[in-house]
């Protein structure tokens, strides 16, 4: 759904990139409003059962009596690379404005590369975690955080891989216009800094 | 039905090619989606379980879920709201200004994704209207089985069902998507825009809501969910099949409502006409956006609560099951918080009608517009930090509750902002009593009530005695029904014209009003006093004590059906054969009146220019916009506010020839647009009221901007008072001849020039000429053909028929003489038809329909040939008398009609014998 936004257009305007916002870039920017307010009502209950039942007693212990363990150092180079995959799809649009084609696909490809590589690394950590979406409330929270948060990093892949296939197939995308591949690229920001917050939240503290 | 003309000449630079497929391909199309989901949905969930070897391979709800999430996506990309995207994901070159989906040439055009924002405005009102239909059935069902104590018509569970059913339907089927439907028509013309920003994403919107809408009603034959709409846990978690249903069609609603919220406020954000800066947008379209962005950020937590609830029902997650470390009150945080903003997304567009509504009808400037706009923004803000009052008794933190309850007290004053602007804005003004205006004052009344009564609720120490009683049922009737549901009807009857083209019928519409009014009184207030004291909500049974109020209220509720039945017979039959709109019917100022009826392709053909607030009514030479032709169309203006008034004072002769063409003839000119004045002082102004229709649909045709009202009375002081209101430079003051002209006799040409201090033009119109229907294609001519049947009973026929739009009547007597006619004996009978003829003509002159006739020397079919060929017949209706077997006239009528329709009329009795 979230592809929809970007690229539409207004009828009889001028082309979007002649005002200051492009309306899909405007439309983007309110949608990740919405998204934040989805990951936040999830936060919501993650506090919530760790402050209120849980009072802060944190992991708590699972059914066979020991505190639930989180990867840190592991999921914590995970994020690196997805980190970093938000600096190569910022060169990828730098690459445009400067009308090197081929930068663009290069950055959009490793920005891709490096989305996957998280989501792979994310499936293999629930292979080896040991517990499931149903041991308590931290393995819902937990589970539900993070997929969440996959699904969107999916998505996420998905919009660059349409800006991809435009590049590649129909010569999409000029130095003055670039709408949906700004909209995607800011997708693809947003669901870094929420995993960064994700990290920090439900790894780390 | 409405289907979209340009208005002028069009200038040719949208290509719109028609559409290359019917509507019932992308049904096919959208059924092999459904089923194509299903089945996916089954395979994919049977080789999950079976590969991961989950226990429980065949976990009921499991299935129910992922088949009913993907026959939901299937249907909207079977019935084409993505081809657009497919294209564009292949690499295909796509036409981002592609207008081939937009605008409705038949009514296929409505059934089949569309991107006209007009078409998918009138999309929304049929699917939400609907919807209150199945909502209104539930709740009828509630109130039968409450009528009486005990058991009546369903055990305690499927009585839940109902309620349950009820509210969600009416919630997120009817009131939150209805004002999207009126919003998505009004508001882009409004801010002087050809369109939305995301048209594609429009209809998407659209299309997102009719599984939601499927799944609600599925919901209550497999199962119903029970735990009322607000689905609270842990009785959330025991319910079955209909509460997954439940839980994803909120899903799909919410994704529905977030797109086109988005949508609205990029609109507004970009799409404004030059000039139109926000304090000069209407206040719906200020009331509109606030909303929109109540959505965007508060309809996310419902999701999210709805997510949770689903996980722990369909995947054992421990949400909210304290014996896994969950915390079940965190449900209602997370949907108070969606919820009780949403009760504004629910509130504040019908504010904004009102607002709209209550100006245009007072004909005075808002009082206090900033005031209200800026009190819609502060509800909205306020209205994210009161969630809590909703849990008082829950359990929650006790800290919570003061701070929860002063911020909801707080609240009431933004609100008492506005309803003291709407007095403001009535106080003093020329008050029109038109149905809007009629549901716009009646919902200040019930407003206020159900305003209060929150209050009430806020006040903690009441709370606490009141909650989950009926008087929380009686508050959120007079907010959602009284407040949320009267300006549904006041925005949809102050738009009717505007979107259908056609005129509602004004009484029907009274009598709607009034039938729902009083009805909905006597239901909803006396369950405040059940609540006092102490009958609970959402029970099935109840106290002896409580069955006589409450067999009241269930016969009371009967008064809303019937209202309901007549709004509903009225809103179509006016659609179909209603008198044609002309453009601008309640003289509003805001852009939308200053295009056709309905509006072309594309809205404008000529970009406007706003220059002033929208209000300004009675401010001399104020105005909103102007709007320019282009070369093509001529040039000039073609605003109307610099047209010139005249006030057109007659009776008799209104809708006559004569007086028509006068005023085609002004017309002509330019600067003329005409408020028609019929005084009545013998009070049958319901013959009035039809040659008024009937003249006004006759000019609206023709593009002549007119419009009137009949007043009962003193015509001098009903001349004065549209002089007061419309401010007009001339008056035409129409006559009988002297001697024939009550008017006259009493020196009124005269006396109005001193009352209104303008210039009167008089004319005189002679008893005959008034009587000559004026020749046009918007008046259908009946031609009744009877001999003795000829009578009351035909005449009632006619003005059956004239009920649903201008007709003029032909009265044709055949005598089909056996003998020579020159002798005294067929004299006689000549004479007796003719004095037959002439009693119907009377009558329907009586009743407001210009007639004519003559008695016939031949047979009916001869006359019917005269009908159809010396007075242009549109169609035939033959009077025969019941009982005498004269199907054979009728047949040789029928033959000699062609191809005019010929339609059969039994009169009951015998006409008096000679
Ligand atoms: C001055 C404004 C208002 C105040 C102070 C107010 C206050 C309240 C309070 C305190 C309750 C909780 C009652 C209880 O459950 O014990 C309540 C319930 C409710 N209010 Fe309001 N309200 C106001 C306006 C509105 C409006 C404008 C709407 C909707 C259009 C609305 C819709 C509802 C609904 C639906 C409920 C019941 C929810 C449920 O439990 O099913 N209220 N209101
Ligand atoms: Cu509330």
């Amino acid at each position: 759904m979230a592809a929809d936004h970007a690229h539409a257009h207004a009828l009889g305007h001028a082309p979007a990139d002649k005002k200051p916002i492009s309306q899909g870039v405007l439309a983007m920017v309110l949608f990740l409003g919405s998204e934040a307010m989805l990951f936040a009502s999830l936060f919501t209950a993650y506090f919530m059962v760790r402050y209120n039942v849980a009072q802060n007693h944190w992991p708590p212990l699972n059914s066979s009596g020991e505190p639930f363990e989180l990867p840190k150092v592991g999921t914590g180079v995970n994020t690196a690379f997805l980190v970093f995959s938000s600096f190569t799809v910022w060169w990828a649009e730098h690459r445009l404005k400067h009308g090197d084609r081929k930068g663009l696909e290069r950055g959009l490809l490793v920005t891709m590369l490096l989305g996957l590589t998280f989501l792979v690394i994310q499936i293999n950590e629930y292979v080896h975690l040991g517990f499931t979406p149903q041991d308590q409330a931290f393995g819902s929270t937990f589970y539900t955080l993070t997929g969440f948060h996959g699904l969107h990093v999916f998505v996420g892949l998905v919009l660059l891989l349409i800006c991809y296939l435009r590049v590649k197939r129909a010569r999409d995308f000029t130095p003055t216009f670039s709408t949906p591949l700004v909209a995607a690229s800011l997708y693809w920001h947003f669901v870094d800094v929420v995993w960064v917050a994700l990290y920090i939240l439900v790894y780390l503290v | 039905m409405a289907t979209y003309q340009p208005t002028h000449a069009h200038t040719g630079h949208h290509h719109v090619h028609g559409p290359t497929r019917s509507a019932w391909d992308y049904w096919k199309r959208a059924i092999v989606g459904v089923i194509t989901g299903v089945v996916l949905g089954f395979i994919i969930t049977f080789l999950a379980r079976w590969l991961f070897g989950f226990d429980g391979l065949w976990a009921s709800q499991v299935y129910w879920s992922v088949c009913a999430t993907l026959a939901g996506l299937g249907f909207i990309i079977g019935i084409g709201c993505f081809d657009w995207w497919w294209d564009y994901l292949r690499g295909r070159k796509v036409d981002y200004e592609d207008h081939s989906l937009h605008g409705a040439r038949s009514i296929g055009d409505y059934f089949r994704p569309n991107t006209d924002h007009k078409v998918i405005g009138i999309q929304y009102l049929v699917l939400t209207f609907g919807m209150f239909i199945v909502g209104g059935i539930l709740a009828e069902l509630v109130r039968l089985e409450l009528a009486f104590p005990g058991q009546t018509i369903a055990d305690g569970e499927t009585y839940n069902g109902f309620f349950s059913g009820h509210a969600t339907v009416m919630i997120f089927g009817f009131v939150i998507p209805v004002f999207g439907g009126l919003a998505n028509y009004i508001l882009p013309i409004m801010i002087g825009a050809k369109d939305m920003a995301f048209p594609r994403l429009n209809a998407l919107s659209f299309w997102l809501l009719v599984p939601a809408g499927v799944m609600l009603g599925l919901a209550q034959f497999v199962g119903a969910f029970s735990a009322g709409w607000t689905a609270y846990t842990p009785l959330a978690l025991q319910g079955t099949t209909g509460q997954t249903l439940f839980e994803i069609a909120v899903q799909f609603a919410g994704a529905s409502s977030i797109a086109t919220a988005l949508n609205f406020l990029v609109t507004v954000m970009t799409m404004r006409a030059p000039g139109m800066t926000v304090w000069r947008m209407p206040l719906f379209v200020w009331a509109q956006s606030v909303t929109a962005g109540l959505v965007v950020f508060g309809t996310p937590f419902i999701a999210g609560s709805q997510f949770m609830t689903w996980f722990d029902r369909v995947m054992g997650t421990n949400f909210f099951n304290v014996g896994g470390g969950g915390d079940v009150l965190m449900y209602q945080h997370v949907f108070w918080f969606y919820s009780h903003p949403a009760v504004y997304i629910m509130m504040l567009p019908g504010f904004g009608i009102i607002s709209d509504v209550i100006s245009t009808f007072a004909r005075k400037p808002l009082f206090g517009y900033r005031a209200l706009a800026f009190s819609t923004v502060a509800i909205a803000v306020l209205g994210f930090g009161v969630w809590a009052h909703h849990m008082f008794v829950s359990g929650m933190p006790g800290w919570l509750r003061f701070p929860m309850m002063i911020m909801t007290i707080v609240i009431a004053v933004p609100t008492g902002v506005k309803v003291f602007s709407w007095l403001g804005t009535m106080w003093g003004g020329k008050i029109h009593l038109k149905t809007p205006m009629l549901w716009a004052m009646g919902f200040v009344f019930t407003f206020v009530i159900g305003g209060l009564s929150g209050v009430f609720l806020g006040t903690l120490p009441a709370d606490i005695q009141l909650t989950d009683t009926y008087y929380v049922v009686a508050h959120i009737h007079y907010v959602f029904f009284g407040g949320s549901v009267f300006t549904i009807f006041a925005g949809l009857y102050y738009w009717f014209p505007k979107m259908t083209g056609r005129m509602y019928n004004e009484r029907l519409g009274q009598i709607h009003f009034w039938l729902t009014f009083v009805g909905f009184n006597a239901t909803f207030f006396p369950m405040h006093w059940l609540g006092a004291v102490g009958m609970p909500r959402r029970v099935a049974d109840y106290d002896e004590r409580f069955a006589d109020l409450n067999l009241f209220i269930s016969i009371a509720s009967l008064g809303m059906v019937i209202g309901t039945a007549i709004f509903f017979y009225n809103a179509i039959n006016s659609w179909i054969r209603g008198p044609k709109a002309p453009w601008n019917p309640w003289r509003g100022r805001s852009l939308e009146w200053l295009v056709s009826s309905p509006p072309s392709l594309f809205n404008f053909d000529a970009v406007p220019q706003v220059v002033g607030g929208p209000y300004q009514y009675g401010l001399p030479g104020a105005r909103h916009a102007v709007i320019f032709a282009g070369e093509d169309l001529g040039g000039g203006e073609l605003t109307e506010v610099d047209r010139r008034t005249m006030l057109v004072v007659a009776n008799e002769s209104v809708g006559s020839q004569a007086l028509t063409d006068r005023v085609r003839q002004l017309a002509a000119s330019g600067v003329w647009r005409f408020t028609f004045l019929m005084p009545v002082e013998d009070g049958n102004n319901r013959a009035a009221e039809r040659r008024l229709q009937s003249a006004l649909s006759v000019l609206a045709a023709e593009g002549i901007d007119a419009n009137g009202s009949v007043v009962s009375g003193d015509p001098l002081s009903a001349i004065r008072t549209a002089v007061a209101d419309d401010d007009p430079q001339q008056i035409l003051l129409v006559t009988q001849p002297r001697g024939a002209s009550p008017w006259l006799d009493r020196d009124m040409v005269d006396r109005v020039r001193k009352a209104s201090n303008r210039a009167v033009t008089h004319m005189v119109i002679s008893g005959d000429d008034a009587r000559t229907p004026t020749r046009s294609s918007a008046v259908q001519t009946i031609a009744v053909v009877a001999n003795d049947a000829m009578g009351e009973g035909l005449a009632t026929a006619v003005q059956e028929r004239a009920d649903g739009g201008p007709v003029s009547a032909v009265v044709l007597c055949p005598l089909s003489l056996d003998g020579p006619g020159w002798t005294d004996d067929a004299e006689s009978v000549r004479d007796a038809a003719a004095e037959r003829a002439r009693a119907v003509i009377a009558s329907l002159q009586e009743a407001g329909i210009p007639a004519r006739g003559e008695v016939i020397d031949g047979d009916p079919a001869e006359a019917a040939r005269i009908a159809r060929d010396s007075y242009g017949a549109t169609s035939v209706l033959v009077g025969t008398i019941a009982g005498r077997g004269d199907a054979d006239i009728v047949e040789a009528v029928t033959a000699a009609a062609q191809p005019v329709p010929v339609e059969h009329v039994f009169v009951e009795a015998a006409p008096p014998a000679l």
